[in-house]
């Protein structure tokens, strides 16, 4: 059965993906090898795990501004996630998401807004369905 | 977020695709936050160093070049990864080099003030108080709201360059008088403080502020704009912290509850063992480095002839480098006037326009780094890839000197 939590749209777009959920704060910046989408950063709960492709959940960006030029290398290589989903806004995500449009013509929306405690309902490998225009984040099997 | 009729055409394309560009992430991150508007700014600083831009950041750059952009207002240009002049004398590969420098020839083109600094409001960018401008580097954003009095958000990479296209910037945050409110009141009665206290109560302060402004009582009478740049950049790495009220320092801000509205906030008192905390949160082992590193963020002309003093007559142990880091003006005036020959008559050398925990570290070798930052100290132990010592200047020079 189908569940659907609802946020804002941040950066427009629809997507889908298996769902990779974090509950800590997430940084691109020396966190996720933009090589391969490995998630390295050594505090983080989903280390090991590839962002690529997932739509990735996550509460709340951190530490270095320079986390969107990270997350556009991660989309230069391929090796993006497919959305992402935040319980905050996440400047680094929103700035890497509108450059990916304009300079590599990818678009990967941005969702704030969904509440950590309701994300962390969704199970890995739950499929998940993400509309940035209406803010909508459905979820199921 | 609300756009006049000139911003419209700007975003509609009207203005060119450089200004378009600019438009559509200015107004993406203006409508996340909730800003209301975009306002004009006096000047800009931009992020400039490779290993966090990656090629991707070039291709931004390239793409903001190649369709005509130029800066709409004066815009300072941070560290590059690299020594833009003597870079195959500290071990870069070619390869790298070339990376680094096509960030730069994009940067000449779109009109970028290539000072290659950290501390811009020390060399070449000087806003008033009560201006607002758009700056990438953390610890220059705590410097610009707090010493200066002038405005400005913590600006992301990118976001950077777009408000520097357009001259103007989203309205939210640290532009508002409501968020600039101290809501947290540290005072610190440490006694006598030595430069790495400076740092290690700036990274104190970070940690326990979160997302609160701060207020810090209690620095001694006289305390140098250099000592204030170190502690900010404590702080800006230690946490999301953009301002720091310093009463008797900071335009407008003469007494502690002139920061807090006459609020009560929480207080933190911050002692010696606090700042011992700090030290020993920051030192990972206590391994005689092979490098050590002066001026995360940059050294100014003063601090390079405090360290020319002390080095004076010294000798860098074998096996030990030491490089002191610091913008390109500075480094030519060190070498104008002999700071720089007794630095180096020391076995030690200046390196400029770039800075050490932006350069590629483990990659030219080294494992062990002391230094007196807290900002390089925290940067480079969170990567994990290089063994931090963190201590005071003199200490680290009477240890690795013979």
């Amino acid at each position: 059965m189908k569940q659907t939590l609802r946020g804002r749209g941040l950066v427009p777009g629809q997507a889908r993906g298996e769902a990779l959920v974090s509950n800590r704060a997430f940084t691109f910046a020396h966190g996720v090898e933009p090589s391969t989408g490995k998630v390295t950063d050594v505090r983080s709960d989903i280390r090991g795990s590839n962002v690529r492709g997932r739509v990735l959940f996550y509460p709340f960006g951190k530490g270095s501004t320079t986390a969107s030029s990270w997350f556009l290398e991660t989309v230069r290589e391929g090796n993006h996630p497919a959305a992402i989903v935040t319980e905050g806004v996440d400047l680094s995500a929103v700035i890497g998401s509108v450059m990916a449009k304009a300079v590599y013509g990818k678009g990967i929306p941005v969702v704030g807004g969904v509440p950590r405690d309701a994300y962390s309902k969704i199970a890995a490998g739950d499929r998940v369905e993400v509309d940035a225009g209406s803010g909508e984040v459905s979820f199921g099997r | 977020m609300h756009l006049d009729s000139a911003q419209e055409k700007l975003l509609r394309g009207e203005g060119g695709e450089a200004k378009q560009l600019a438009m559509e992430i200015v107004t993406g991150v203006g409508d996340a936050v909730g800003a209301d508007s975009l306002v004009p700014i006096v000047s800009a600083h931009v992020l400039a160093h490779f290993s966090s831009l990656h090629e991707a950041g070039i291709d931004v750059l390239e793409k903001f070049a190649g369709a005509g952009g130029k800066f709409a207002v004066p815009t300072s240009v941070d560290p590059a990864s690299i020594d833009l002049q003597n870079w195959r004398s500290f071990g870069i590969p070619e390869e790298y080099a070339k990376q680094q420098f096509r960030l730069c020839d994009a940067y000449a083109k779109l009109g970028g003030m290539r000072c290659w600094t950290c501390v811009q409001y020390q060399v070449c960018n000087f806003p008033k108080q009560g201006e607002t401008v758009a700056w990438a580097e953390s610890s220059a954003v705590v410097f610009a709201n707090s010493v200066i009095g002038c405005r400005s958000n913590k600006i992301t990479a990118g976001m950077d360059v777009a408000c520097a296209i357009l001259g103007m910037t989203p309205r939210f945050g640290m532009l508002n008088d409501e968020d600039r409110v101290a809501k947290v009141a540290f005072k610190v009665a440490a006694g006598d403080l030595s430069d790495l206290d400076y740092r290690s109560l700036g990274y104190c302060i970070g940690k326990s502020a979160g997302s609160r402004v701060p207020v810090l009582a209690g620095l001694p009478a006289g305390v140098g704009s250099d000592q204030v740049k170190h502690l900010g950049a404590g702080a800006a790495a230690a946490g999301p912290v953009t301002m720091i009220h310093l009463p008797g320092i900071t335009p407008g801000t003469g007494a502690l509850r002139d920061a807090t509205k006459g609020e009560s906030v929480e207080e933190i008192e911050v002692t010696r063992s606090s700042l011992e905390e700090v030290e020993s949160d920051l030192t990972q082992t206590t391994e005689l480095p092979d490098l050590v590193a002066f001026g995360v963020p940059h050294l100014s002309a003063g601090e390079l002839g405090e360290l020319a003093r002390m080095l004076e007559g010294r000798k860098l142990k074998k096996g030990v480098k030491m490089y002191a880091y610091t913008s390109s003006q500075a480094y030519d005036m060190a070498g104008r006037t002999g700071i720089a020959s007794t630095i180096e008559a020391a076995g030690a050398r200046i390196t400029h326009s770039t800075d050490a925990e932006i350069s590629p570290l483990k990659r030219l070798g080294f494992d062990v780094v002391m230094t007196n930052s807290a900002k390089l100290a925290e940067i480079v132990s969170a990567e994990g890839e290089v063994k931090i010592r963190y201590a005071p200047q003199k200490q680290i020079i009477d240890e690795v000197c013979a």
